[in-house]
């Protein structure tokens, strides 16, 4: 697993008459390095500042992620220009993921302000086995179901190209992809890289969602950041209902080298934005809670 | 068995339409017979028909043996109308069919004397027959000493009308060319039509596509004078032998983009099921834009701002191409409470504007869930009966333990749907639906199906869809 270092190339490729490239005779100011570091990073495709004026980086809401995911970028969040990889824990667990994902593209799209559609892309058989999006369960976790347009690709293969071309055209807000499967065909590096390239020129978040993929041995991909979603028990409501949806998420890796960061987190659809879960939900059942630990484990290096 | 069609050898020995086989084969014992296809003949006429748009665009089908060519403003193409019949008749010899045509003002007079071997001018010698009316008629006609339909075109209509019908009197109009019938051409024609023919077949598959990017500029430049855009284009590629490859290319919204049109073509020629062969090469190629819609002359912003609106237009377009149109598609609410059908996956080519979906109570947790099973599943439920809440359940061969509930939400069947849905017992089953969450935080929609002991003595349950 390496990370896809072109921030090297970036430094060593300044031409020799930028004054960045000499080594100043005074000490450097704060401000001075900031700069240079804010230029490296422009050349290495990570973006802290954009054009038309629009956050480069998309936040969940909660402080401690936010900050904590800041990385050598020096914004909190996540970058939106990038292409990120969502892994289910388990089987069980595609819903979840789905739902972040949704959710996160959410979290985009209303900075954008633009109401830019966000293309979902499915292999046809994975949905007609495992379900399909249902447009009333979008609007009840705040997403529009009129912005999502929603490709049936017949194959893993099909559903990649079609992700290519989403992200390479800059009218959507955001592209998710879901393929299912411990090695689906067509995902590689070469792939994911491209993928990952056009979304830094096009400044489309892209998604990759995957469920049924081998946890401990995930595929060399060119993502930016890698996170393990599950489903969390949620708060019960009065007369023991079920809650708000919770999810349990965990950083697998980061190009910053961060990992391990992990979180419950419940999503505020009125405010639409998500929340820590405060106090642990009572799960009544006593041996449940164990599995509950068991099933995730909490930190697992990228 | 009976003669259904003769060829002209036949014809010559005496054998024709309508004569029992068993005779025929007694005047001519070596004949070769056929089993009569209506439908392979009915498809062979058609493809005729479409060999013939060569000609003119305007070519109906008049089953069961011909061909009507418009040819109004088509002729002078071939030199006169001669010719071009001549060119049509020499084609159809060289493919093996032999044919007979004539020429006239009308549909119907050009079929009739066709049918009766006669050229133009000659209505008047044509046999009442060609009236096409029934036995009877024609023989009373003849039994009043009117064998041809100049015998009858002297006679006052009114006399004719009050004894054989109107029928006959309208019949004999159109054939005299005093009254004439609309065609129902094979294809409407295209508002926008543009074609090219070649003295040298193009063999080159790249060639034609060339061809066809610039009969497309050509034909959005006239789209541009009437301030329109292409929707559906549809295209045909004449093979010299007589064969017609046909694409056709829809786009999400109208455009004039020669780029766009490039990319799309691409697509669909990647996305066909059998390569075109340009074979012996084609010797024309016409591209029609046979629906458009209003498209303004658009100015970008000055200081060159970007065109999202049509980028995604463009992509929709593409994707559809590339996949089939119903794989990419938009979402709009049906009016159902049935929750499998309370939406319509439409595709997004032509997307109806969009309609708010239901406003939702604030603060609550979701109601609906994000993946739903078309058809729901079934699972093993341990529930108190009558109406108590799911237990414990076992789905895919696992067992899950509730330990939240909310519920029952009742939704019932569309009785008014049913036959007979009035009435207690036909209404259809109801559901209780109830929003569960098992141990280990994963959320299920389940319901029974039936109420206990009402409406079925021991109901299913089933999971229809998975909560975030």
């Amino acid at each position: 697993m390496n990370n896809i270092d072109s921030d090297s190339d970036g430094a060593f490729g300044l031409p020799p008459d930028t004054p960045y490239a000499v080594p100043p005779a005074t000490p450097a100011k704060p401000s001075v390095l900031r700069a240079r570091l804010a230029r490296i990073l422009a050349t290495s495709g990570v973006r802290t500042a954009e054009d038309d004026g629009t956050p480069s980086h998309f936040s969940f809401g909660v402080d401690r992620i936010d900050t904590a995911l800041r990385g050598n970028a020096g914004v909190d969040g996540l970058p939106r220009a990038a292409l990120h990889e969502l892994h289910a824990a388990s089987k069980d667990d595609r819903t979840s993921t789905a739902a972040m994902a949704l959710l996160m593209a959410q979290r985009c799209q209303i900075l954008g302000q633009d109401g830019r559609p966000i293309l979902w892309i499915s292999e046809s058989g994975e949905a007609r086995r495992q379900g399909r999006l249902y447009p009333p369960g979008l609007a009840e976790l705040g997403i529009d179901p009129d912005s999502i347009i929603h490709v049936d690709a017949p194959d893993s293969i099909a559903a990649l190209r079609a992700a290519a071309d989403g992200v390479r055209s800059s009218a959507m807000a955001a592209v998710i992809i879901e393929l299912a499967g411990k090695k689906p065909k067509g995902l590689d590096l070469t792939a994911t890289r491209r993928l990952s390239l056009s979304a830094q020129k096009s400044g489309v978040l892209s998604l990759v969602l995957r469920s049924g993929s081998d946890a401990d041995n995930p595929l060399p991909t060119a993502a930016f950041s890698r996170w393990s979603v599950a489903a969390a028990p949620s708060l019960a409501l009065e007369a023991n209902a079920p809650g708000h949806s919770a999810f349990d998420i965990t950083l697998l890796r980061h190009r910053s080298g961060l990992y391990g960061l992990s979180a419950r987190l419940e999503w505020n659809r009125d405010e639409e934005i998500f929340r820590e879960q405060q106090r642990a939900p009572d799960t009544g059942a006593v041996p449940a809670l164990a599995a509950v630990r068991a099933d995730h484990p909490g930190t697992r290096a990228a | 068995m009976v003669i259904m069609a003769a060829d002209r050898q036949a014809v010559s020995l005496g054998l024709g339409p309508g004569m029992k086989l068993a005779d025929a084969r007694a005047r001519v014992p070596d004949l070769l017979a056929f089993d009569h296809q209506p439908l392979a003949d009915a498809d062979l006429l058609s493809r005729l028909a479409e060999a013939c748009e060569r000609y003119t665009p305007m070519v109906a089908v008049e089953p069961p043996y011909a061909l009507i060519l418009d040819i109004t403003g088509a002729a002078h193409l071939h030199g006169n109308e001669e010719r071009l019949a001549q060119d049509a008749e020499d084609r159809l010899d060289a493919a093996g069919y032999s044919s007979q045509w004539a020429l006239a003002g009308t549909a119907d007079a050009a079929l009739a004397l066709a049918r009766h071997g006669l050229k133009e001018g000659a209505e008047a010698q044509l046999p009442v027959a060609a009236l096409a009316m029934d036995e009877k008629t024609h023989q009373s006609l003849e039994r009043a000493g009117l064998y041809k339909i100049g015998d009858l075109a002297e006679r006052p209509r009114a006399n004719l009308a009050a004894r054989f019908g109107m029928e006959l009197t309208v019949r004999l109009d159109r054939i005299l060319g005093l009254e004439d019938r609309p065609i129902d051409p094979l294809r409407r024609i295209g508002n926008v039509v543009t074609e090219r023919r070649f003295a040298e077949p193009l063999t080159h598959i790249d060639a034609a596509l060339a061809c066809l990017s610039e009969l497309f500029a050509e034909a959005s430049e006239r789209l541009n004078e009437r301030e329109q855009g292409a929707r559906m284009i549809r295209m045909m590629l004449f093979r010299c032998d007589g064969d017609v490859a046909r694409l056709g290319l829809e786009t999400g919204a109208p455009t004039r983009d020669a780029a766009l049109f490039k990319r799309l073509l691409r697509e669909r020629i990647e996305a066909l099921n059998d390569e075109l062969n340009p074979g012996f090469g084609y010797d024309l190629i016409r591209l029609s834009i046979v629906a458009s819609d209003v498209l303004a002359p658009q100015q970008l912003r000055l200081e060159g701002g970007e065109d999202r609106q049509g980028d995604e237009v463009a992509l929709v377009s593409q994707l559809s191409t590339r996949l089939g149109r119903d794989r990419v598609q938009k979402f709009a609410p049906a009016d159902s409470h049935i929750p499998e059908q309370g939406l319509l996956a439409l595709p997004a080519l032509n997307a109806p504007p969009p309609v708010p979906w239901q406003r939702l109570s604030p603060d609550n947790p979701p109601m609906r869930p994000l993946h739903m099973f078309d058809p729901p599943q079934r699972v093993q439920v341990i529930a108190e009966v009558p109406d108590g809440p799911p237990y414990r359940f076992t789905w895919r061969r696992k067992s899950h333990q509730v330990i939240r509930y909310e519920g029952p939400e009742r939704i019932a069947s569309e009785w008014w749907q049913r036959k007979d849905g009035q009435q207690p017992g036909k209404g259809g089953l109801t559901r209780d639906y109830y929003r569960v969450e098992d141990a280990r935080g994963r959320r299920y929609w389940l319901f029974r199906h039936g109420l206990y002991g009402e409406e079925k003595a021991n109901p299913d349950w089933y999971v229809h869809g998975l909560f975030a």
